[in-house]
């Protein structure tokens, strides 16, 4: 057997496996009696070896084997000792090594004198001894029939959905033995907006049989069927980044079946509609297009999303790291690493992240002191914090700095937020190697940062105070690909912004207009916002000017909201932005271009960086020529 | 073979709407009833296939008479009628053994798919 065509997945499993135990280890040295620690390291050790081994892989094999001896041992003696976190990390470290070289395609590196050193190591240290706790027996669930999950989907505009979702739950009750649903039948009867029904079901009913009967009922979408996980031993859930292989639930494939097979069917009520000229059913077939792509949408984004967890999992390693370096004593605590994110933003995050927290040990932090990593949800965004309660950053230091370097004027100097002045540590050349634990601190690497978070389609932030510990936000899109976009229309050119940037679209009559100095200003929110023409911004001639009300966008500049001036708001879409090649990719502003229903070509810009010029770059004009 | 049907609303706009929608549909609409106690009254009497109920009536509400008339009859079928925003109500109604529901505005293919649904599913 071929067995080359496993190495990919055997890399990605097997890395996996390394960023849990890289925690685990870490987990066990302030807890070394962890019983669930000690198996699930054990457990990894032994799945390598597996793997290792089948594929002919004798160094790694042996490695791992010797790291599973090693957590045997603690398993019998029910805790790890001091001394062996450090050799577990050193076998990680070149467990990680080996995977290196397979990946390479190298010859594996060699493991025996560290299997020598730890051996001789081992001798000398006794293991102290616990009695070991039994394992829990699995208990069946009693009942009839087999067990089903049932997992139904309203219509979006369905009516009072709760009532709808309660005589769900009593057909079901008819089709078998009702055990639980999420909602439960309680709280459905207090009302609210449900959108999905899950239950679990006993039934001597076909699955087909369900699936028809439920299916059958008003303003169900989409019911779905699985056999009931919950009667199978639990598994830790896995995932995995990089590679080229996906582990999917099955569940998921079996929903692109169906999506096809429905996609299929439309396809032909489409054709009849048309060769027969049913407008009607043409535009009803339209409709349920839409729907399916939706729900096709929604699903392959689902394949591609990943816990946090994958690109935090190695933090506590790090932050280990670098207090056994520093000597400082730091408390990391990660949340929110169940929330997720498509795979493309975790990966171009992975180091930003590192660098947020490396900065905050080696700057923020003084000598002891607490950095905290928290993730959540926030409508289509993920918000991602990075927080110590270190000695901050000020203001007044900065704004020195920035002047010193000629990055901003005096009279910006004067003029800028605090809030925008710690944003400049994120300026290319704040900060150098040779001057950062002094003043600012921060300016290393935080332009890469930026870039990093800005190139996804999301937003940097920084607050701090001198003393009071420092706070970046990020805020992510959860997607890339396929984004919502306002169109507007500027000197005859289409341009699509991001709604994420977007706060509101106002009609701002003239004499609403109103000039602070030389700015022309509104007042939004109780708060005056400066107008800039998008015209001029993306350097296309200036609109004659003509009577009536002024389309703006407001949208969040640097931290300050602007008013763009555009010609004509168009209307919002859901765009599937394409990335740009050289020579386009290099200009500021240009979030990437994307083709509309009619054929035309669109650039999609983002305010927020279109608003900082950078000197020397080129300047983007959508008609693509220099005059 | 026309299912046949009592509507009871107490707005005879609405009653002769949905009345218009089952006759172009080929039901029979058997009877009305303009309140709680005439529905009551015309279901004992005409024995229906299907009663749509208005949820809010004088005398008697939808939701009493629908209670008394499963009390008795618990294989009725008897579709609520509601406005918008009167879930909390239409959860009661489905509590208390309405086989379904429909929401005003009326919609025709609407009603007539859940009258179809209803009679076939439980007939």
């Amino acid at each position: 057997m071929d067995m080359q065509k496993y190495r990919g997945m055997f890399l990605s499993e097997t890395q996996e496996h390394l960023r849990s135990m890289a925690r685990l280890v870490v987990t066990l040295e302030k807890n070394p009696t962890d019983r669930e620690g000690i198996d699930s390291l054990f457990r990894a050790a032994h799945s390598i070896k597996g793997m290792a081994a089948s594929m002919g892989y004798e160094q790694t094999a042996q490695l791992a084997h010797h790291l599973e001896d090693l957590m045997d041992g603690f398993r019998k003696g029910g805790a790890v000792s001091a001394a062996a976190i450090d050799r577990l990390l050193a076998g990680v470290d070149l467990l990680e090594g080996l995977l290196e070289d397979v990946a390479a395609e190298q010859p594996e590196r060699e493991v025996g004198a560290f299997l020598a050193a730890a051996v001789a190591a081992a001798e000398k240290e006794p293991v102290p001894l616990v009695p070991a706790p039994t394992a829990m027996p699995a208990t069946p669930l009693p009942g009839r029939g087999w067990p089903l999950q049932v997992s139904v989907e309203l219509a979006t505009d369905a009516a009072a959905p709760a009532a709808r979702a309660l005589l769900l739950l009593r057909e079901l009750g008819r089709l078998g033995t009702l055990q639980d649903s999420i909602p439960s039948e309680e709280e459905l009867r207090q009302g609210g907006a449900v959108r999905c029904l899950e239950a679990w079901l006993l039934t001597e009913e076909s699955p087909g049989r369900i699936q028809e009967a439920l299916a059958a009922m008003a303003e169900v979408e989409r019911v779905s069927l699985a056999v009931d996980r919950r009667r199978e031993p639990p598994r830790t859930p896995r995932r995995e980044e990089g590679g080229r292989t996906v582990r999917v639930r099955t569940e998921l494939l079996d929903r692109f079946i169906n999506l096809t097979g429905e996609l299929i069917t439309n396809r032909y009520m489409l054709q009849t509609a048309f060769r027969e000229t049913r407008w009607t059913e043409a535009g009803e077939a339209l409709e349920q297009l839409r729907r399916l792509i939706a729900d096709l949408h929604h699903h392959v984004l689902q394949v591609r999303m990943m816990p946090l967890e994958s690109i935090t999992g190695r933090l506590p390693r790090l932050v280990r790291d670098l207090c056994r370096k520093s000597g400082k004593n730091v408390e990391l605590r990660v949340d929110g690493e169940e929330v997720e994110l498509d795979r493309t933003i975790l990966e171009e995050l992975a180091d930003p992240l590192v660098h947020l927290v490396r900065n905050a040990v080696d700057h923020g932090i003084e000598a002891r002191g607490a950095i905290s990593v928290r993730a959540w949800r926030e409508k289509d965004l993920v918000l991602l914090e990075v927080a110590d309660d270190g000695r901050g950053m000020d203001p007044v230091a900065i704004r020195r700095k920035a002047l010193e370097k000629g990055i901003i004027t005096s009279a910006q100097a004067r003029a800028m937020l605090d809030r925008d002045i710690l944003l400049l540590v994120c300026r290319p050349g704040f900060s150098t190697a040779a001057e950062i634990t002094e003043i600012s601190g921060r300016g290393v690497g935080m332009d890469v940062v930026k870039t990093a978070v800005e190139n996804l389609g999301g937003s940097l932030d920084i607050q701090s105070e001198p003393g009071r510990g420092t706070r970046f936000l990020l805020k992510l899109p959860l997607s890339v690909a396929i984004i919502q976009v306002l169109l507007v229309e500027c000197a005859g050119h289409t341009v699509g912004i991001p709604v994420t940037r977007v706060l509101r679209t106002l009609d701002v009559a003239r004499e609403d207009v109103r000039s602070s100095g030389r700015q022309m200003v509104i007042s939004f929110e109780e708060e005056m916002v400066p107008l800039l023409s998008l015209r001029k911004m993306i350097q296309l001639p200036a609109r004659p000017s003509s009577g009536g009300s002024l389309p703006v966008v407001v949208a969040e500049g640097r931290r300050r909201k602007v008013g763009l001036v555009v010609d004509r708001l168009v209307g919002q879409r859901e765009v599937f932005v394409k990335s740009l090649a050289f020579p386009l990719d290099r200009l500021p502003g240009l979030h990437g271009a994307t083709v509309l229903g009619d054929g035309s070509v669109i650039f999609i810009i983002d305010p927020q960086s279109l608003l900082e010029p950078r000197p020397g770059a080129p300047v983007f004009r959508p008609r693509g020529e220099n005059s | 073979m026309g299912l046949r049907i009592l509507i009871a609303d107490d707005a005879l706009f609405m009653r002769n709407m949905l009345r218009e929608i089952f006759v172009k549909a080929g039901f029979q609409v058997v009877g009305e009833a303009a309140n709680g106690v005439e529905a009551i009254e015309r279901y004992h009497e005409l024995r229906p296939d299907l009663v749509t109920m208005d949820i809010v009536m004088p005398l008697k509400s939808g939701i009493e008479a629908l209670q008394q008339i499963t009390r008795e009859d618990p294989d009725a079928r008897v579709v609520m009628c509601s406005a918008l925003g009167q879930e909390a109500l239409v959860i009661e109604a489905v509590h208390a053994g309405a086989k379904d529901f429909i929401v005003k505005p009326f919609m025709e293919e609407r009603v007539l798919d859940v009258v179809r649904r209803v009679t076939k599913s439980q007939g």
